[in-house]
């Protein structure tokens, strides 16, 4: 047998073998430019962003009422003051929802009537509904729903009067 | 000339010898890497965040295995709720603490000797009394702190012997606990501060010299611990009801960055969820258990080194400390923090360290020690450096490595001495390490090392890296030197958040930078300034600022530690250099 690394076979496995020894035997220790964004990439990894996170903001009647999600935005409403944001139950506060005439407004007497009609709601112009007309167990009922709303969504922001902000 | 495709593709034996090489090595490499000791996935996302943040600040953060919704773990095991259920009458097998070969039962004996004794001859009374310790870090620091809190009076402790004065003049206690030799420093303070009618009982902790004891003056009551012991021993034992978990035990004396002197007390719940704190910082893999030894560089007077010392109890270790955690000496001198010092430890009559709590100081020293013998073996440490850093990047550290028997294990003996085998975890804190001194260290000590954020008021670690974490973020671009090491997420019982956050920075995606909050069970409450008045006029400015001032109280206990943090996607902070 001939000792004939010419032949191009044998020479391309030489080479192989010597690439992958040298590795072996001389692991690569240069830091990276930048820090890998993938744990792929690297151990050393940072993911690309933050977890999202919402900031809490002071609702008017009128901020408040651009957010119903007809444009697939975000879906708040508001509960005795808090604004909960209820994107993620877009089947039911959606347009197309089972309870869509909240989104986007004070929801407080619908929750405290357990009814969804529209009358149930205080056009935006109007200061906001001071629920003096409401029972105790009517007023219990809504703080009852403000609890399962506060487990059940995130709670963004506080609903103030319109010239209050 | 013309080649065929029959003549490139000709092989002959030797392209069967080469292909099984090439395979050989080929599998070798995809497959003989060595795996991170945790998976990198799950150190994507170390800390849960709250989904909402209030404007100015960052978003709550706890620690990942926390979770949001869950309560904070309050104790190590269910059935300890205050000071003395840390001493498990369950573990019968007898450890050593400092020099002092002692089972859980025994120990549990002496504490109520001492207690009974003290309440005898220093007539002290339970509620309504304080006791000073002014004792380095020893056996009697641990039972005098155990008898007087199940007797329910607090103990106070120091975490800088220049607090003394001040201590003593805001805060007399009803007795003293110091050593022998101390005892001349201790008099003449008490005479100078001369205050007329006021009774001290001193007991002292070994022989004082009968010059010392002929120069006490008629008002002070000097007793020996010897003495009160053998008093306690004698039946009937003095019970008293148990302490509730939210009494104060111990106050804890330190000097705040402004160097204004500030007091904090721990209650039992504080210095269980510490324990607890502690206790998780080490993985499922390798917990803590009573054949570990610990040492620690962090004197007991202050909350951390307080909780070191119980997680020992605890656990059943063996426990020591250094010669730089005494705080009362006689002589002048300041004792260096570096390798000398870590092996004073082992001067007492400890097994072997395993696990090491130690300063930044401590681990800069011992590792610059470590790497320079290494680098006596010029050739064979060149190849050693280059495979254990490549495979810390890839995630994985070990001592049994070739290029430890080789190199590594030889260097460590030379510094450590026989012991350096036995180290199976180094715990930084009190302190902030420098970025690029991680790798190194790790390349070294070849186990993991953990940096934690401590703080006096903080019972335990507030922050702390997983265990397993061996990630090095120092890119090929910015200067290593500048910035510290993360600090990880917080530990399982504590929650953060930062103020004085820029809101249009942190919406478009940046990093929030602000002042570190926390709260949470291992969170002390602070001495309000009212009593920290001292008799000259030595008055503290500390109540009712916010963010402004290094240690206030916020609303809602939140408790500001006074450090400018930032926060990693991953959940990890970092301190801002």
């Amino acid at each position: 047998m001939a000792f004939d690394v010419g032949t191009p076979i044998n020479t391309a496995l030489l080479l192989f073998i010597l690439y992958s020894v040298q590795k072996i035997v001389f692991p690569s220790t240069s830091l990276p430019k930048e820090i890998p964004h993938e744990f792929r990439n690297g151990y050393s990894w940072l993911p690309k962003s933050h977890q999202p996170t919402v900031l809490f903001k002071t609702y008017t009647p009128k901020t408040l009422a651009p957010f119903h999600g007809k444009d697939n935005g975000r879906i708040l409403l508001a509960i005795n003051g808090t604004v909960f944001d209820v994107t993620a139950g877009r089947n039911f506060y959606g347009p197309n929802g089972m309870y869509g005439n909240f989104a986007g407004r004070d929801a407080s007497k619908g929750m405290a009537k357990q009814s969804f009609d529209l009358d149930m709601l205080t056009p935006i112009d109007q200061p906001l509904d001071k629920l003096t007309d409401l029972q105790p167990d009517e007023i219990d009922n809504m703080k009852g729903w403000v609890e399962h709303f506060s487990n059940k969504y995130i709670v963004c922001g506080k609903l103030v009067e319109n010239d209050a902000a | 000339m013309a080649f065929s495709i029959t003549d490139l593709l000709v092989t002959d034996d030797l392209t069967i010898l080469l292909g099984l090489i090439a395979g050989t090595v080929f599998l070798l490499r995809t497959f003989y890497r060595p795996q991170p000791l945790v998976h990198p996935i799950l150190l994507g996302r170390q800390s849960e965040v709250a989904k909402v943040r209030n404007p100015g600040e960052s978003a709550v953060y706890r620690n990942y295995g926390t979770g949001l919704m869950n309560r904070f773990p309050l104790r190590p095991h269910k059935d300890v709720h205050v000071l003395s259920d840390l001493v498990r009458s369950d573990l019968e097998a007898p450890r050593t603490l400092w020099s002092t070969k002692i089972t859980n039962a025994a120990l549990q004996d002496r504490v109520a000797s001492f207690g009974t004794g003290l309440l005898r001859l220093a007539n002290l009374q339970t509620q309504e009394s304080n006791v000073l310790l002014l004792l380095n870090d020893c056996i009697e620091f641990l039972i005098a702190d155990l008898a007087l809190s199940s007797h329910s009076i607090p103990s106070m402790t120091l975490a800088a012997s220049n607090l003394l004065s001040p201590v003593l003049d805001t805060h007399p206690p009803s007795a003293i606990i110091t050593h022998a030799e101390f005892l001349p420093t201790l008099l003449e303070l008490i005479y100078d501060a001369g205050e007329e009618g006021r009774h001290h009982t001193i007991v002292v902790v070994g022989e004082p010299s009968s010059r010392v004891m002929a120069s006490v003056a008629s008002k002070v009551k000097v007793l020996l611990w010897t003495d009160i012991e053998r008093e306690g021993f004698k039946d009937p034992k003095i019970m008293s009801p148990l302490p509730k978990p939210s009494d104060v035990f111990s106050v804890s004396f330190f000097a705040d960055s402004d160097g204004h002197v500030q007091g904090t007390q721990i209650t039992h719940t504080n210095i269980t969820a510490g324990v607890a704190a502690i206790h998780a910082l080490f993985p499922v893999s390798a917990l803590l258990s009573s054949l570990d030894t610990i040492v620690s560089s962090h004197s007991l007077g202050g909350t951390y080194g307080r909780a070191i010392a119980y997680v020992a109890i605890f656990e059943g270790t063996s426990f020591a400390t250094t010669e730089s955690s005494k705080l009362f000496r006689v002589d002048e001198v300041t004792v260096k923090q570096d390798v000398a010092d870590v092996l004073s430890a082992q001067l007492h009559t400890i097994p072997s360290a395993t696990i090491l709590f130690l300063k930044p100081a401590h681990v800069d020293a011992l590792v610059d020690a470590i790497l320079r013998e290494a680098k006596k073996s010029l050739v064979l440490n060149a190849f050693a450096w280059r495979h254990k850093s490549a495979s810390i990047s890839e995630g994985f550290v070990s001592k049994d490595t070739l290029w430890d028997r080789l190199v590594y294990d030889a260097a460590r003996a030379n510094v450590i001495g026989e012991g350096a085998g036995t180290v199976r975890t180094v715990i930084v804190g009190e302190g902030s390490l420098s970025a690029n001194l991680l790798t190194p260290a790790r390349v070294a000590l070849s186990c993991p090392i953990i940096h934690t954020l401590t703080h006096p008021t903080v019972v335990g670690p507030a922050f702390a890296l997983h265990a397993l974490d061996l990630q090095d973020f120092s890119t090929a671009e910015e200067d290593p030197t500048k910035s510290f090491a993360p600090v990880g997420p917080p530990t399982v019982s504590i929650e953060a958040k930062l103020l004085g956050v820029d809101d249009s920075a942190v919406e478009d995606g940046a990093d929030p930078i602000g002042t570190l909050v926390v709260r949470g069970p291992p969170v002390t409450k602070q001495l309000s300034g009212e009593d920290l008045e001292s008799s000259s006029g030595y008055v503290n400015v500390r109540t009712g600022e916010s963010a402004s001032s290094g240690n206030a109280d916020d609303d809602d206990g939140w408790l500001n530690l006074g450090f400018k943090i930032r926060v990693l996607t991953n959940g990890s902070f970092r301190v801002v250099a």
